[in-house]
């Protein structure tokens, strides 16, 4: 008779090895699954009577944010300080970057002054890309433009994982609803959730839903190695039908001057996920949003605190997959299997 | 200075940079005459600046040379170049870009308009020309005019002046002549004066806050989509108004530059099949890049389509290898798909694109790196222009004789096709004519050269091939019969 090792039977099939977290266009499942286990882990931590563990006791995360968040910043800086790591929190109102410091020497300044870790919001597509040629250590992209937003996807997939019945998403349909031209929420879902194998639905008025036709026709084959096809449509009732997931997202009054939409008025009456709509999805499905919701708006008081809505379990595993991602990222060695070649230095 | 084709150079006892060339031999190359049609191996004697003898060679004499080693060309005419002299000289001077255009194998450009001031009296255009003249290079600097004064968009420029200044056409590149109405004044004025208009097509509304063509790229990577519509809208407008105005003034004349997308090139060559006096150019990065570039591919427009002619998708075959977002990628028009790259290749085979001009323009590095979408537009492309092209004669897309006249007689005989423009030194023929001033590009073709900040001569770093290698490199420049540029490496191989 045989025995295995405990250590061999619990050793991860994948080890980490990115320097740095941008957009999950790079991540592959096997890695995913170990971020969600990794948040497993965390959330078992979480579930202490005292929430802190000193895995990166005395690591130096930086929070450089570009562009308000409170909520998304104290989620980065709660789940840094659980790892017992030193936090450094700049916001542009605060800091030399309004005075027209350029975003390169605002990172180099921040490497010298021994961050170790940056968590990085920013209003312009691709700007931590920007960051990471010059920064010596890891990125953690806490969203950018219109294009990432890999913790907020992550924590996404972990909540509907734990609330769906077998914690899998192969073959579940999951409508994601809103302003998706915009919304960089959505784009880090598109990534994640074709991974998953999830039925994949994004809805929205024709005007901000510009473009994606062009991408959900270019994997419409599912040519993409690790990734399904995914729909794109303005029909909200086919979106919602016998869906296991319902995802509402931000609709903002810009969209408005910028003539995209008659008014907030007209979208809540086509668009807007209330009980009526809701009821088109399973019994059981469940109401998610990443926040600030404009209740009323893009989705009712009631949907929102139903017994459906797992909207405030959101907002706790978001500290638990920030968790997992710091902890990862600061384990990870640059030159490990020959990421530091070409632009994967920085992917 | 004396050499012959097997890889012997100039000699790096020569004249200096704009000193004549007293005397240079080159035998056994590949000649090629755009003026004439022909090509093929020949020799070349240059004696006091002149070009004393064009040999043919045939039979034994002509043994082992080819198409693929040492050429000889007219010097190159860029049509489009951004010299930012006055008011931007850190990101080019008149000198530098001399410097820049002669390594590219050019002897002569035209400046845009978009200095500060702008070029839309003709005190400025002086200030151009002193420039050039300080630099030494005999690179000929040739200028438009602005069509709007101050390039407000507002009321007309100068243009009487500036014609008898000498400028070749006016132009508020950088941005298109917004109001149609003051489009029709310019071109109707314009051609009383015997100019053309030098148009920037581009529907301002339609590309406010825009950072990559709408496309599939562009969403994967959430940037602001470019539409195709806006260049192809405000072509169709600029091709309407000049058909209006034709019949109030017959010469009246319009050129379209870096055009950029097949529908805009479709309505091109119907216009011209219709016979309206328009002319218009394609840059070398819309021939050789595409959008996935931005998302991190390398690999050159022609080779994004697989052999069904369909794109391929650079998520699936892997051919994301570079940094994606690198601002050197930002430029207005922006880069577009493999399909338009591959219409503005066929525009260049069918005539309806007369010439390739750069567009460089060269930007200093606190304008480019920042975050993508605050990046200035531009690329810095003089001086890999010829590259480019020969990139695309390796690959088979292109025949070499077509990539040099699309540097020499093509940009000539656009400057030729207006009245006053025909009578400069611009619009001559750009041959291999015995007896002429000398004026030519010797590169070998043997040897690519490798882009880097160092190995480019103008400001502008900002170049997306930096760090890769080019094919073709200019060994020699001589323009008007002086020295422009020679290879600082000419004379290490002699044997």
């Amino acid at each position: 008779m045989t025995t295995v090792a405990p250590a061999a039977r619990n050793a991860p099939a994948v080890a980490w090895h990115h320097r740095n977290l941008i957009d999950l266009d790079v991540v592959t499942w096997p890695e995913i699954e170990l971020i969600m286990r990794t948040t497993d882990e965390m959330n078992g931590v979480l579930a202490r009577p005292i929430r802190k563990v000193p895995a990166l006791n005395g690591r130096r995360v930086t929070t450089l944010f570009y562009e308000a968040s409170t909520r998304t910043r104290v989620s980065f800086e709660t789940a840094a300080r659980n790892l017992s790591a030193d936090v450094v929190s700049i916001s542009t109102a605060t800091s030399s970057v309004t005075k027209g410091e350029s975003l390169v020497d605002t990172v180099r300044t921040l490497e010298a002054l021994g961050a170790e870790i940056l968590v990085m919001r920013h209003s312009v597509s691709g700007a931590p890309y920007r960051a990471a040629e010059v920064f010596g250590g890891h990125i953690l992209n806490g969203g950018d433009g219109w294009h990432a937003h890999p913790t907020q996807a992550l924590l996404d997939l972990y909540t509907m994982r734990e609330n769906l019945p077998g914690g899998d998403l192969h073959g579940r349909k999951v409508a994601i609803v809103g302003d998706i031209l915009h919304s960089r929420v959505a784009r880090s879902n598109i990534w994640s959730l074709t991974a998953a194998g999830a039925d994949l639905w994004l809805c929205g008025p024709a005007t901000l839903l510009r473009g994606m036709d062009r991408w959900a026709a270019a994997w419409s084959g599912g040519a993409v190695p690790g990734h399904g096809r995914f729909n794109v449509t303005s029909d909200i009732e086919a979106a919602l039908r016998d869906a296991d997931v319902v995802m509402g997202l931000r609709i903002q009054r810009e969209r408005m001057q910028g003539g995209l939409l008659p008014s907030l008025r007209e979208y809540a009456a086509r668009f807007q996920l209330n009980a009526e709509r809701v009821s088109l999805a399973k019994p059981d499905a469940i109401v998610m949003h990443p926040g600030p919701m404009n209740e009323g708006v893009e989705i009712s008081p009631d949907v929102a605190i139903s017994g459906r809505s797992v909207i405030t379990d959101q907002v706790a595993n978001g500290v638990a997959v920030r968790m997992a991602l710091l902890y990862l990222l600061a384990g990870s060695h640059e030159a490990a299997h020959g990421e530091a070649a070409h632009g994967e230095a920085a992917r | 200075m004396s050499a012959d084709g097997n890889g012997v150079r100039p000699g790096a006892l020569g004249p200096k940079i704009g000193e004549t060339v007293e005397r240079f031999e080159l035998a056994k190359a590949w000649l090629v005459d755009p003026v004439s049609g022909r090509e093929g191996p020949g020799e070349i004697v240059v004696t006091d600046g002149i070009l004393e003898s064009v040999v043919w060679l045939e039979g034994d004499e002509a043994a082992g040379v080819t198409d693929t080693g040492v050429i000889v060309a007219p010097g190159f005419l860029d049509l489009h170049a951004h010299f930012r002299e006055p008011g931007f000289e850190d990101a080019e001077t008149v000198a530098s870009g001399c410097a820049a255009a002669a390594h590219g194998g050019y002897t002569a450009v035209v400046t845009m308009a978009n200095t500060k001031p702008a070029l839309d009296e003709p005190g400025i255009l002086e200030r151009v020309r002193s420039a050039a003249r300080a630099s030494a290079s005999p690179v000929e600097v040739h200028a438009y005019g602005a069509v709007s004064a101050g390039r407000a968009g507002e009321q007309l420029s100068a243009m009487g002046e500036l014609a008898d200044a000498g400028v070749l056409g006016y132009s508020d590149d950088g941005a298109p002549v917004k109001s149609p109405k003051l489009l029709r004044s310019a071109l109707v004025y314009a051609g009383m004066l015997g100019l053309p208009v030098v148009e920037h097509a581009e529907d301002l509304e339609l590309t406010a806050g825009a950072e990559a063509h709408e496309g599939y790229v562009a969403s994967v990577l959430g940037l602001a989509g470019w539409p195709a519509a806006a260049e192809v809208g405000a072509v169709a407008r600029d091709l309407a108004i000049l058909a209006d105005v034709l019949g109030d003034e017959p010469r009246a004349r319009l050129h379209l530059t870096h055009v950029s997308t097949a529908p805009a090139l479709e309505l091109v060559r119907r216009a011209k099949a219709n016979g309206l006096p328009v002319t218009c150019d394609v840059t070398p990065h819309h021939l050789a890049f595409t959008d996935e570039w931005i998302a991190g591919s390398r690999r050159w427009a022609w080779e994004a389509l697989g052999a069904d002619g369909k794109p391929r998708d650079p998520w699936v075959d892997g051919a994301l290898t570079g940094q994606p977002y690198d601002t050197s990628l930002r430029v207005n028009p922006p880069l577009r798909t493999a399909a338009d790259a591959a219409a503005c290749r066929d525009a260049l085979l069918d005539g309806t694109a007369d010439a390739v001009a750069t567009d460089h323009a060269p930007h200093t590095t606190v304008d480019k790196e920042v975050e993508f979408g605050l990046a200035a537009n531009g690329i810095s492309g003089i001086e890999t222009a010829l590259g480019v092209l020969l990139a695309l004669v390796d690959a088979g897309k292109l025949p070499l004789a077509r990539a040099v006249a699309a540097l020499t007689v093509g940009p000539a005989g656009v400057v030729a096709a207006s009245t006053r423009g025909a009578g400069t030194s611009a619009a001559r023929p750009r041959g291999l004519v015995e007896g002429a001033p000398a004026d030519l590009v010797v590169f070998d073709r043997s040897e690519g050269w490798r882009v880097t900040p160092g190995s480019l001569l103008s400001k502008g770093k900002n170049s997306p091939l930096l760090g890769r290698e080019v094919p073709g490199r200019v060994v020699l420049t001589i323009a008007r019969g002086r020295l422009a540029y020679e290879d600082p490496a000419a004379g290490e191989n002699d044997a």
